[in-house]
């Protein structure tokens, strides 16, 4: 009996021990608040990929400008967890694709989107052995898409359609985009499509060719929205404010001159995304205009042709119009927006 | 085998089988591996070589301590956690065959789930926190731990109990020196089990947007472009330290208490 309350004593000095060292470490309980800390509630959520960058080039930005966190960037690592965590109100705002933001709306969601991330910045990859040249050859292959909610998805669709094909043609198979890679290379599919930079790096990896660039089937395609709870909009306008001219200035930053796209990918790559910043590198310049973030502004006419593809591709029901998923009134007049005046110090 | 002639055979035997065959299984583990990468042709998959010098690059980075760390916080609550439910639930319902009846069934749902299918429950429930993988973690490694001191209690030879009886024991020391005794190799048993399960589920635990751990590693190296020798890396410590736990659990097997029961076997 006194070897096992001997075992209990140990057990309890080791919760006590690896709770203390995980709070140093990993938590960092043991350093001295700053003021203000404890304010900084506002969470967005984001993805590691170029869809997504305007959020922690805002963040940074502002960091170092005024040393003030407007938000708090919380990256997920896929597309499910990201929703979850907004549905649970963990997250108050969320960077999120465009069809889910408005299926979500439709399931009565309180979402509202504010504002786009970006334009462009897809491609569909093939292997560079493959013997797919057009898109007509994709017919009986298999394609892997992010998610049934990507716009990915209905941007095949409609590029399928203009061809006289149909969706029935391929075989579709959903895949988390950092697992894509890796799944071009073994061809285990034939072709995969996501936001950047998953892409790009099939290509700098010598294994990929691109079938297409967003740009050039859909010019000014949107992957991916900024959606913010409708709490938020009702009791914190000035917040949401803050933060759609900040996404709007950071994207006129990024857009401003190609120094500008490789310092993004520099200081994103290291503090956000974990990734080497050559694959950023890539994607922002190669061409420059592969995926762009200014003209962020929320059209009417876009949304009503993503709504009427995701109705045609069975994802949407037309229960919620545009005047329900987005609220324009944050929107900031496109020619007043001013670039942040900053430069990344070197 | 080992207990047909302990004497005969000399200490540098033992040291043999106990060390130097499973370093010479690792070694050649390593070789095949190596050498099929190199016939395969892969420059996707790395090599032994590169995973260590992937595991030196944590290191150097600060970063491998502190997975770690994070990784054994979490498995430490989930299965203390997991250990202070089951154990006296398991209990329960081994002495009280009613209560076995009446819970087992709801168990034996809820044990086959996987963790992973528990992910959006423990987002919605608990947000990205720590408290969101210890709560998968404890789910995974409680009802293994429920279900064998359950079977312990039920598997007690009743002549013990009938015998404690006639000394009129009281009912605490009925528990402490027949209970116990006799229940514990077979808990410790589970316990070992459910360790090993709870250590298992760490991968899919973190992939919750927690932001370190060795989970998180492999996840994170997945994002990170061409990184599998990260994965790779993140799969070998999880290896490792479970070969660690497993031997302390061990250890454990050892003590006084536990050899009692297992001399009543």
């Amino acid at each position: 009996m006194r070897s096992l309350v001997r075992v209990a004593a140990l057990i309890a000095l080791w919760v006590v021990l690896i709770t203390l060292a995980h709070g140093a470490v990993n938590l960092d309980v043991f350093k001295p608040r700053r003021a203000g800390d404890g304010a900084k509630t506002f969470k967005i959520g984001f993805l590691p990929v170029t869809c997504h960058l305007t959020c922690p080039v805002t963040h940074f930005i502002n960091k170092s400008m005024t040393g003030e966190e407007v938000f708090d960037p919380i990256r997920f690592n896929g597309w499910p967890e990201l929703k979850e965590a907004y549905l649970s109100g963990y997250t108050q705002a969320t960077f999120i694709l465009a069809p889910m933001a408005m299926r979500l709306r439709e399931e009565g969601v309180p979402l509202k989107i504010v504002y786009l991330g970006h334009r462009d910045g897809t491609a569909m990859m093939v292997h560079k052995e493959s013997s797919i040249y057009r898109i007509e050859d994709l017919k009986g292959k298999t394609v892997a898409v992010p998610n049934r909610y990507s716009n990915q998805r209905l941007l095949l669709f409609k590029a399928l359609r203009e061809r006289g094909m149909s969706i029935e043609d391929i075989k579709l198979v959903e895949m988390p985009p950092p697992d894509m890679p890796a799944a071009l290379y073994a061809k285990a599919v034939d072709a995969i499509t996501s936001g950047e930079p998953f892409m790009g790096q099939t290509e700098l990896d010598g294994y990929g060719r691109i079938l297409y660039l967003t740009k050039d089937v859909w010019p000014d395609f949107i992957s991916c929205v900024l959606a913010v709870h409708e709490d938020a909009i009702k009791n914190d306008r000035e917040t949401v404010q803050r933060l759609v001219d900040g996404i709007a200035s950071s994207g006129k930053w990024i857009d401003e001159s190609m120094d500008h796209r490789m310092q993004a990918a520099d200081f994103v790559s290291q503090n956000y995304y974990n990734q080497d910043p050559r694959l950023l590198q890539h994607v922002l310049s190669k061409p420059p205009d592969r995926v762009k973030y200014t003209n962020l502004a929320l059209r009417r006419k876009d949304f009503e042709e993503i709504e009427a593809l995701g109705r045609e591709g069975g994802i949407l029901e037309g229960k919620a119009g545009f005047d329900d998923y987005c609220d324009t009134s944050f929107v900031p007049d496109e020619s007043v927006v001013k670039p942040y005046p900053w430069e990344s110090p070197k | 085998m080992s207990s047909a002639a302990p004497l005969a055979r000399g200490k540098s035997q033992r040291r043999l089988e106990r060390y130097v065959l499973p370093s010479l299984v690792g070694l050649l583990f390593l070789c095949v591996w190596d050498a099929l990468v190199r016939i395969s042709g892969s420059d996707l998959f790395p090599k032994p070589i590169e995973v260590a010098r992937g595991i030196g690059e944590l290191a150097e980075k600060g970063l491998l301590h502190k997975y770690i760390v994070a990784s054994l916080f979490r498995v430490t609550w989930g299965f203390t956690l997991a250990m202070a439910v089951g154990i006296p639930l398991g209990l329960f319902m081994g002495w009280f065959k009613w209560a076995f009846q009446a819970l087992n069934p709801m168990i034996q749902v809820l044990r086959p789930i996987s963790p992973i299918a528990w992910i959006p429950v423990a987002i919605l429930w608990f947000g990205v926190s720590d408290a969101a993988p210890i709560f998968l973690i404890f789910l995974a490694s409680v009802f293994p731990i429920a279900v064998s001191a359950a079977a312990a209690v039920a598997n007690i030879q009743p002549v013990y109990v009938r015998a404690a009886r006639n000394f009129e024991l009281s009912r605490f020391d009925l528990f402490r020196r027949v209970i116990v005794p006799a229940t514990l190799p077979q808990i410790i048993t589970g316990l070992r089990i459910a360790l090993g399960i709870a250590w298992l589920v760490v991968v899919a635990a973190e992939m919750i947007a927690v932001s370190s751990g060795l989970g998180f590693l492999i996840i994170d190296a997945r994002n990170a472009g061409k990184r599998y020798d990260l994965v790779v890396a993140g799969m070998v410590m999880i290896g490792l330290i479970g070969l660690g736990l497993d031997l302390l659990v061990r250890r454990m097997e050892r003590m006084d208490v536990v050899r009692w029961g297992y001399h009543n076997q």
